[in-house]
């Protein structure tokens, strides 16, 4: 029944350009799409493994400068007489191994901050994205500095009777999005009803236990971020090539904080919740702009975040399926009192 | 299975301490024990406060190495293993204090529980390969035989924290269960509970020993301790002062003085 919903769900947002071809629109559902994608990867780490990552916009950035950096090939001397000579790569091959390279960076991560969690994990997470953003500012030779990286090229598409294709128009990278939001969803909820997934949220739930039923915990808490990390670096990805400039301010904290509010108001550990979450705060900034002042936009936005977690504090999807079970539930007479007014019956 | 057979299973000795004896900062907490356990047997350590109970408990299961004597298992010296490669032995320990999945549903708790039997790799479980789908079939089976043997089947979608306390235990023996041990500990299971849940627990150590694990309690509740063992040993000040089974016991002289005091001669 799920799965029905889901696919239904999937028609539905992939007719969305058909019905409603406003390339002003789009363009937002687009770039919802891509922060719900790195919410999803976020998800994974913050919702199942419970371990909040507060540096994610780190994975995000190193994804879209690793994908613009290998399609427009790149010349940096590294000292000591070294130079390497990237040349411009098919922008699809530089898609994957910026996804290669923020899992790498991902299990980097994880096995150094593993070592340490809760506050430390934290800290050590901003830290990392807090270092990303210096060296992107920083080293211009490679990353063009505060001047950000121009001209990446965009995906493109051999499709049947048309050739290839540049993924370029507003409607087109609505459809890319959407297919990686599908295959990134698909990939945790596959993953989390597993045994992999099911040992992922054990070490949430009781790590003590989960150890002693066999689960190794340090490689399924590196796992875990591999993933994630892989994940939010094909967002990054789709960001670059889309938007096609990227600047040092992709790995602002804001971003972070922005995928933890999506993640937690949709509700943490729920599949759907960073969807919910996501097209929520993704889409009510745009949405708002034009019907009120922008002061007040963001007023509401702040109000809205405050009501969602003073009174779904779980989050909107577990408050959805809650109210679902609610209205289902037929309301039980208790058995005693039942019998009672039978027998009061018989006898009157 | 022949009647001979069983009989000569019963006979074997799966457990057994030989002298051991246990000093923590000068104090001596076990004193030369010696002790041995049955197949298939529900065995209680008990004994008065400071007996030396959860020492022999803990120098058991590994967590504590003894300063001299040998522990056996399955004639196998397991002396100053680590608790890890005892469990994968067949040594199983539950924890005292109430330990499951809480926000995991029940069902879910045995499921995760049976972790170490699965192998499909992460790839077979992305893709949904049969591979896959036939182990979580296998596992799923499992998980209801077991959800049956603990009586818990009509509770398999509740949360595990929305449990009762004493069902809370129950699924705890439950994921200590699916390890599929040889020799169950249990540390004070009783402690905390109702009498009737008490006696829902007495009859599901009674099902556990009646499927052939052997069952080591360390407990308390002298009415279960009494009422299900097959035989008991009684320590007291570090010291094996009795062991037989529970009729001896209660009439054990030695018994009446460690717990009740030498000059009580009314009781």
């Amino acid at each position: 029944m799920n799965w029905k919903f889901f696919g239904v769900f999937v028609v539905c947002l992939g007719l969305f350009p058909l019905v409603w071809p406003d390339p002003y629109i789009l363009s937002v559902m687009g770039s919802a799409g891509i922060m719900i994608i790195a919410a999803i990867s976020l998800n994974l780490l913050l919702g199942y493994t419970g371990q909040l990552s507060l540096g994610h916009a780190a994975f995000f950035g190193i994804g879209a400068y690793t994908s613009a950096l290998m399609s427009l090939g790149f010349n940096v001397d590294l000292g000591f007489g070294i130079t390497v000579q990237v040349d411009p790569k098919p922008v699809w091959a530089a898609f994957a191994t910026a996804i290669v390279v923020t899992a790498f960076f991902g299990w980097l991560v994880g096995k150094l901050a593993f070592k340490v969690r809760g506050a430390y994990f934290v800290v050590i997470t901003i830290s990392f994205a807090q270092v990303m953003r210096m060296i992107s500012l920083n080293w211009t030779d490679l990353t063009e500095g505060p001047m950000g990286m121009i001209s990446i090229p965009p995906l493109s598409l051999w499709l049947p009777g048309e050739g290839v294709v540049n993924l370029t128009s507003k409607a087109e990278i609505y459809w890319l999005v959407l297919a990686v939001g599908v295959i990134a969803y698909l990939l945790v909820a596959m993953l989390v009803k597993s045994r992999q997934g099911r040992a992922m949220i054990a070490l949430r739930e009781n790590e003590t236990l989960a150890t002693s039923v066999g689960i190794p915990v340090t490689y399924f808490l590196a796992l875990a971020a591999v993933i994630s990390a892989a994940i939010a670096g094909a967002a990054g990805g789709l960001y670059a090539h889309t938007v096609r400039i990227i600047d040092p301010d992709v790995f602002l904290f804001i971003y972070t904080v922005t995928m933890v509010i999506m993640v937690v108001a949709g509700g943490k550990g729920t599949l759907g919740g960073p969807v919910v979450g996501g097209l929520i705060f993704g889409l009510m900034p745009e949405l708002l702009r034009g019907v009120v002042q922008p002061e007040v936009q963001w007023v509401i936005y702040g109000i809205t975040m405050i009501l969602i977690l003073l009174f779904l504090p779980r989050g909107l999807v577990p408050a959805i399926y809650d109210f679902i079970a609610w209205v289902r539930t037929p309301i039980a007479i208790p058995v005693r009192e039942s019998k009672r007014a039978l027998s009061a019956g018989a006898k009157s | 299975m022949t009647l001979a057979k069983q009989a000569s299973e019963k006979e074997q000795i799966v457990l057994s301490l030989e002298g051991v004896t246990m000093k923590i900062a000068g104090l001596v907490a076990l004193n030369d024990v010696t002790f041995s356990i049955p197949a298939g047997k529900i065995v209680s350590l008990i004994g008065p406060n400071g007996a030396g109970k959860t020492t022999a408990y803990n120098v058991i299961s590994g967590y504590m190495a003894p300063t001299s004597g040998m522990v056996r298992l399955f004639d196998e010296d397991i002396t100053g293993h680590t608790p890890h490669s005892i469990a994968a032995r067949g040594l199983v320990r539950s924890f005292q204090r109430t330990s499951v999945f809480d926000d995991q549903t029940v069902f879910d708790n045995l499921l995760t529980a049976y972790h170490l039997q699965g192998r499909a790799s992460l790839i077979q479980s992305l893709l949904r390969l049969p591979e896959f789908r036939r182990e979580e079939a296998r596992l799923k089976k499992q998980v209801w035989e077991m959800l049956d043997f603990l009586e818990l089947r009509h509770r398999a979608d509740e949360r595990a924290a929305s449990l009762s306390y004493g069902e809370q235990r129950i699924l705890g023996v439950g994921i200590a269960l699916a390890a599929s041990p040889k020799i169950l500990l249990l540390d004070e299971p009783a402690a905390g509970l109702n009498p009737s849940e008490t006696d829902e627990f007495k009859a599901m150590i009674r099902r556990i020993g009646n499927s052939g694990i052997t069952v080591l309690l360390v407990e308390h509740d002298m009415h279960m301790v009494m009422s299900i063992s097959d035989q008991i040993v009684v320590l007291n000040q570090g010291q094996v002062i009795a062991e037989g089974d529970p009729q001896d016991i209660q009439n054990n002289p030695a018994v009446i003085e460690a717990y009740l005091g030498s000059g009580v001669k009314r009781a």
